[in-house]
């Protein structure tokens, strides 16, 4: 295919009615008019229009009417795709790596979580509308995560994506097994090798069933009736591994290397639970049999390599080989800047590995959606699931795609145009400031 | 004044310039301040009003007053009478504690990492504190003293600033539990925010845990294997069922919402200290009923900063907004206290409190979140905070409206002890 | 298909391209887009000895000459990485692959190229995307980050992407000086202790305005060694010499606005020619650039706002408005293992206002000028080495595909280690 440059463009720069951005966003009927409908799941639809209430997709189809008070928003010569989901993002948190202990089930991103924080708000203007904020890698299992939505300008409760199945982070090799502490009289800790890594998670879940039992003895001793029983202590390090074997609990697990994967997967089939996700599974290509018999998704990277030796024979083909061998893969970011571009690591499994322009789309919409447990609700322009879109002025897998607006359930959160006026006026604001503040500062002097 | 209680004025005054905290004035302790304009605290203000101070108590207030016979009586034509000062969390008189940078290694929340609940700010009391004598003299009667470091420092006290030892200070205590964010220093558990947050939530329901068990194991200790002895629980526990008010720390507006739901997760009450982005969250505390804990020290630049650092817009807005804070949680209805935060000197704590005054904060809110607010937070209402009764006389004597600027504190009584002011103590002297 | 590795008229070399000096090769039918004039249509390169001979629409093909049939495709001139550290790292994180950085604040004498590993896997990597040459450049961690520690690192050396030896691959070895500029930083991050460290501003400032004063030391050293006829060799100061004298350029890596005009005024006061790299705050101060006419090589454009108030594409529309403003923009990966990426960062500019043309110019031509090898490279001309990429379409778009290159004229394999283990693991039932 020779592919031109602009040969998207249907040279339509559309005039966009001034819509209500940034925090101030409100629900409200609204029709995206005329815009090249990028479904994801139901292919593609040429000047189509999307009829959006209450936050959700209620109409799909060309011309439709437009009621009364709705707003329009004219993607003519657009591209409307499903709103970009991130699975594995860390941003919007105020730490992220408990990284003292080997096992730090206890700690959740949930409770760190900054709205405040800028990069909600720029990933918005590359697309996003979801990420899966994750835990560092710092330890073999790390903290329970948070899927948000980007809700710009919303307290930290209002950004979670309610009902999303909880989750958690696993990490394997070199980051967990590098060794924290010996220095100053800090011990070094446990473990040192992928053989302590398994070890560790073995020893957790060994616990995890001891503790479940002690609690289902509990349990059962009182519906017995038995009088002055006192419950077993809340542990709360074990209850979320005894939520994973239960079915309740995702795991989102870093990993590297072909082996380590394997050793993941057999691990979790001893305790009987799935792992969700693998994430990063750089070898994942060489071991894609096996991750799709066990039923995991992989999250990697576009084209990171050689950052690292496990990450040496990290290849490009990666996710669209997994692909091929039947994994539900997606595209993630691991960085605030990445996820802004989430599009362009898609486009580029056009390139290596041949996938088709849809499947490119999935790995950041759809698939991750899946691998979320949340694609009833996103990840697709469908009727029925929540108004999140990405409008671009050209399809999205080009390098010139430039995203002109954003919306989480039929809210506008970024508007190119406005942000401009934005722009504008957080510096005004900031010359207000700096003139207000003054006097303080000479009174201090 | 009259004659014959001017030179008990300089005497005590002499006194009071002289003498460390312990040490009280030597004299009467039945007094009548007649004349006076009295602003109870309670609601009430009397524009010409007699209040009658009789053995460390208020025994009486009003405009119609008899003066008993045997009171030294104070002319207060021309003075103000508030209800004396409350610093709502300080330090102040406590023992110093050790620099958290040596606690020990901790692997996990067994270890009890930061976590000194049983550590009580009265039996740690040292009175060679200068600020003892700066604050009262300023007209603060009372602070709120707690240990300072760790995750669960410790257990907070009301004391009043004077006394001959250190029992004397004691007003109440325990009035509540301190807790900090702070991660550990040495890398240890708990390394990060969320593992501060984590340990939190998991010693307190070991905690509830523990008088469960401890119950169950006192009523019947036969056949039951022994509950393992936790010193850092009860206290934890104790917080839980008798509602002391944890402090826990919060400025920014996601912050203090993150510190109420922590605290509602873990069954306590709630107390928020810091507040400089308050003003945000002023109906979120309302609707919530949580009462909070607003820092004196406003949000200022480092005076050592680059000048070419481009500071984030959130943090001028912080610091340009802060001291509006007060008048938000005012208007509100949120109940409120104020601290002074490490600043050092009564002085600065009147300028941050007019610079609260200048963005809207009334006079009246003002005073009542220095006295009957702390006092009603830290459930010490029905003894002092307002000029009533049968309470703590805990009472200042001003030459003017007391946040204007050229107001002088002329007279301090706490417990119904007299401190007269001299106008040459300037460092730390009048505001 | 991607898999086009149907080069069957191409001689391939893992990793190296062979001499071509008997060799004559046409490429037929392909539009070629020469940046020196305009495109094309259907033309014809000649290529003798390594280096264009013909180009033009009507040029006969010379009986026995190897012909590449670029019909359908276009042809530009080869892609160069005007900062990269090709060759330099193989795995960022161990050490002792990484060979960017050297000990000491002040190593002028050092020369990227005496450390280029031509086995170095990225090298094909980076070539299968089109890049054709890079300068490597001293400095920097070898990994993500773009900067590195403060200092003159060395000399920077201008390579093909293909050789057996660096001798072979080596097209200029000292094309410029590398200079880490000092900055003010008072909040640092302490690995030691994993927490952030804050310095007082007056401290910094005077551990700053020292650094400074001691590149001028050097500078004045440097100058006093060039003037003196009799003297003992001090490999430092003669290295340095070349630059007090115009020999080599300065490249001087600022990020914060401050720095930027600080080492432009070092550059004039010393008199030397600056080069600025990365210049993350450029485009705060493009009309002094403009004016001082100082290019710039821009770190990658797909990075964060430096500030979080900064407009969310201020480094996405940097290089569109330094052009604007009439510096000359070129762009760089900064990279070994991510250079590959380097036309999506010039398209990224592009998509946010920069001419096309100027933005494919700044990977090519505009760098080639810069280094001073524009009669070798840059651009598809009579007499410059046939550096070339055949591709199926604009080369700055992602899914375009590089379908043939060629470097001193030598189709060159586009094989690579991520395409082995492709289909080595492909192949796995």
């Amino acid at each position: 295919m020779n592919v031109k440059r602009f040969v998207w463009t249907a040279g339509l720069v559309a005039s966009v009615r001034v819509i209500a951005g940034g925090g101030a966003a409100v629900a409200q009927t609204m029709v995206i008019r005329g815009g090249t409908i990028l479904t994801v799941t139901n292919g593609t639809m040429v000047n189509g229009d999307i009829l959006v209430e209450d936050g959700k997709i209620v109409e799909i189809g060309t011309n439709l009417s437009v009621p009364e008070g709705a707003l329009v928003i004219d993607a003519r010569g657009q591209f409307v795709m499903p709103g970009i989901i991130d699975a594995h993002s860390h941003i919007a948190a105020e730490s992220i790596n408990e990284g003292s202990v080997a096992v730090s089930s206890m700690t959740g991103i949930e409770d760190v979580l900054d709205p405040t924080d800028i990069n909600i708000y720029r990933e918005l203007a590359g697309g996003v509308t979801t990420s899966n904020i994750l835990h560092g890698s710092a330890n073999p299992i790390g903290g329970k995560n948070a899927v948000i939505k980007h809700r710009w300008g919303s307290d930290a409760e209002g950004l979670l994506f309610k009902g999303a199945l909880p989750g958690i982070k696993f990490a394997l090799g070199e980051n967990p097994k590098r060794s924290r502490g010996g220095r100053r009289g800090v011990p070094r800790r446990y473990p040192a090798t992928r053989m302590g890594v398994i070890d560790v998670i073995r020893e957790a879940f060994t616990k995890a069933r001891a503790y479940r039992k002690e609690w289902q003895d509990y349990e059962a001793q009182k519906a017995h009736g038995q009088a002055d029983l006192v419950p077993p202590r809340r542990d709360f390090e074990l209850e979320p591994l005894v939520e994973i074997m239960e079915g309740k609990r995702l795991v989102h697990a870093h990993c590297y290397r072909a082996d380590e994967i394997l050793q993941l997967l057999r691990v979790a089939e001893e305790f009987d639970f799935r792992i969700a996700t693998l994430q990063h599974v750089l070898e994942g290509y060489k071991v894609a049999k096996e991750i799709a018999e066990h039923g995991a998704g992989a999250s990697t990277f576009s084209d990171w390599w050689a950052y690292k030796m496990e990450a040496y024979d990290a290849i490009p083909y990666n996710a669209a080989l997994m692909t091929e061998k039947g994994v539900l893969v997606s595209l993630n970011s691991d960085s605030a800047e990445e996820a802004r571009h989430l599009n362009q690591e898609a486009a580029k499994t056009l390139k290596w590995g041949g996938l088709s322009e849809e499947q490119a789309l999935a790995l950041i919409t759809i698939n991750p959606a899946k691998q979320l447990r949340i694609d009833d609700r996103v990840g697709s322009i469908e009727v029925g699931k929540d108004a999140d879109f990405a409008i671009f002025d050209t399809h999205p897998l080009s390098v010139y795609a430039v995203p002109q607006k954003t919306i989480v359930d039929g809210k506008v959160y970024f508007d190119r145009e406005e942000d401009a006026e934005r722009q504008k006026a957080l510096v005004e604001e900031r010359a207000e400031l700096l003139e207000k503040l003054k006097p303080a500062t000479e009174e201090k002097q | 004044m009259k004659t014959n209680v001017l030179r008990l004025c300089i005497a005590s005054a002499l006194i009071a310039a002289t003498s460390a905290a312990g040490e009280r004035p030597k004299g009467p302790d039945r007094y009548a301040i007649t004349g006076a304009r009295i602003v109870t605290g309670s609601g009430q203000v009397i524009e010409q009003g007699t209040l009658v101070l009789e053995h460390g108590l208020i025994t009486a207030v009003g405009a119609s007053v008899e003066v008993p016979d045997g009171v030294w009586v104070i002319d207060g034509s021309g003075k103000v009478v508030y209800p004396g000062l409350v610093d709502a969390l300080s330090d102040i008189a406590l023992e110093k504690s050790e620099a958290s940078g040596d606690a020990p290694f901790s692997r996990g929340p067994l270890d009890r990492p930061g976590t000194t609940s049983w550590a009580a700010a009265a039996d740690a009391l040292v009175l060679d504190d200068d600020r003892v004598e700066a604050w009262r003299n300023a007209g603060f009667t009372s602070t709120v003293s707690s240990p300072s470091t760790g995750i669960v420092s410790g257990q907070a006290a009301f004391l009043n600033l004077a006394g001959e030892r250190d029992e004397d200070l004691v007003v109440a205590t325990p009035v509540a539990l301190r807790v900090n964010f702070e991660p550990n220093a040495n890398r240890s558990f708990p390394g990060s925010l969320m593992g501060v947050l984590a340990y939190i939530r998991q010693v307190f329901a070991d905690a509830s845990h523990y008088r469960v068990s401890q119950t169950a194991y006192a009523r019947e200790p036969r056949g039951k294997r022994r509950p393992r002895y936790d010193r850092a629980l009860a206290p934890l526990a104790e917080a839980q069922v008798d509602g002391w008010p944890v402090l826990m720390p919060g400025h920014w507006e996601h912050e203090i919402e993150r510190a109420v739901r922590l605290g509602r997760e873990i069954g306590v009450r709630p107390v928020v200290y810091g507040l400089h982005e308050g003003h945000r969250a002023a109906e979120f505390l309302a609707s919530e009923n949580v009462a909070v804990l607003v820092s004196l020290k406003w949000p200022e630049a480092d005076e050592d900063r680059d000048p070419e650092a481009e500071e984030p817009l959130r943090v001028l807005r912080m610091r340009e907004q802060a001291p509006k804070t007060p008048a938000a949680l005012a208007k509100a209805g949120v109940m409120f206290g104020f601290y002074s935060d490490g600043l050092e000197s009564p002085k600065e704590i009147f300028a941050s409190l007019r610079k609260a005054i200048d963005r809207g904060l009334t006079h009246e809110s003002a005073l009542h979140a220095l006295t009957l607010g702390p006092a009603t937070i830290f459930g010490v209402d029905d003894r002092l905070g307002s000029l009533e009764a049968g309470k703590i006389a805990n009472v200042i004597v001003a030459d003017g409206a007391l946040f204007d600027e050229d107001t002088r504190i002329e007279t301090v009584f706490v417990d119904g002890a007299k401190y007269e002011i001299r106008k040459s103590t300037d460092e730390g002297g009048a505001p | 298909m991607i898999l086009t590795r149907t080069l069957t008229i191409l001689v391939l070399f893992s990793g190296a391209a062979a001499s071509a000096q008997d060799d004559v090769i046409a490429i037929t039918g392909g539009k070629i887009v020469t940046l020196a004039g305009e495109p094309i249509e259907n033309g014809t390169i000649i290529i003798r000895n390594g280096r264009i001979a013909e180009v033009g629409a009507n040029v006969a093909v010379p009986a026995g000459a190897e012909v590449i049939d670029a019909s359908g495709l276009e042809v530009y001139p080869g892609m160069m990485d005007a900062v990269s550290r090709l060759g330099l790292t193989e795995i960022s994180s161990t050490a002792a692959t990484v060979d960017t950085t050297e000990l000491g604040d002040y190593n002028p004498q050092l020369t990227a190229a005496t450390a280029v590993h031509p086995s170095s896997e990225h090298i094909p990597v980076a070539r299968a995307n089109g890049i054709t040459h890079a300068v490597t450049a001293p400095g920097g961690s070898g990994g993500f980050g773009v900067g590195g520690p403060y200092g003159i690192h060395g000399q920077a050396s201008l390579i093909n992407l293909a050789g057996w030896t660096v001798e072979e691959m080596a097209v200029k070895m000292s094309v410029g000086m590398v200079l880490h500029w000092p900055t003010i930083q008072t909040s640092t991050f302490d690995f030691s202790t994993f927490s952030r460290v804050e310095k007082k501003f007056s401290e910094v400032k005077e551990q700053y305005e020292d650094r400074v004063a001691e590149l001028e030391d050097w500078m004045d050293a440097a100058r006093r060694y060039a003037g003196e006829s009799e003297k003992e060799t001090d490999l430092k100061l003669e290295a340095l010499a070349k630059v007090v004298e115009g020999e080599l350029p300065m490249m001087i890596m600022a990020d914060d606005a401050r720095d930027i005009k600080r080492a432009v005024q070092f550059a004039e006061e010393q008199g030397i020619k600056m080069i600025l790299l990365s210049g993350r705050d450029a485009w705060k101060e493009k009309a002094l650039l403009a004016e001082k006419n100082i290019p710039v090589i821009l770190g990658p454009t797909l990075r964060l706002p430096r500030t979080e108030d900064e407009a969310y594409d201020k480094p996405l529309t940097a290089a569109s408005e330094l052009q604007a403003a009439g510096v000359r923009v070129i762009f760089a990966s900064f990279s070994s293992a991510n250079s590959r990426l380097l036309p999506y960062e010039v398209g990224n500019a592009v998509a946010r206002g920069l001419p096309w043309e100027e933005g494919l110019k700044g990977i090519t031509l505009y760098p080639a000028e810069l280094f001073g090898v524009s009669d070798e490279l840059g651009s598809i001309e009579e007499g410059k080495r046939a550096n070339l990429i055949i591709t199926d379409g604009d080369p700055l778009e992602i899914r375009t595909e590089i379908k043939h290159l060629l470097i001193d004229g030598v189709p060159t394999s586009l094989d690579n280690r991520h395409l082995e283990l492709y289909e080595k693991y492909r192949a796995r039932q």
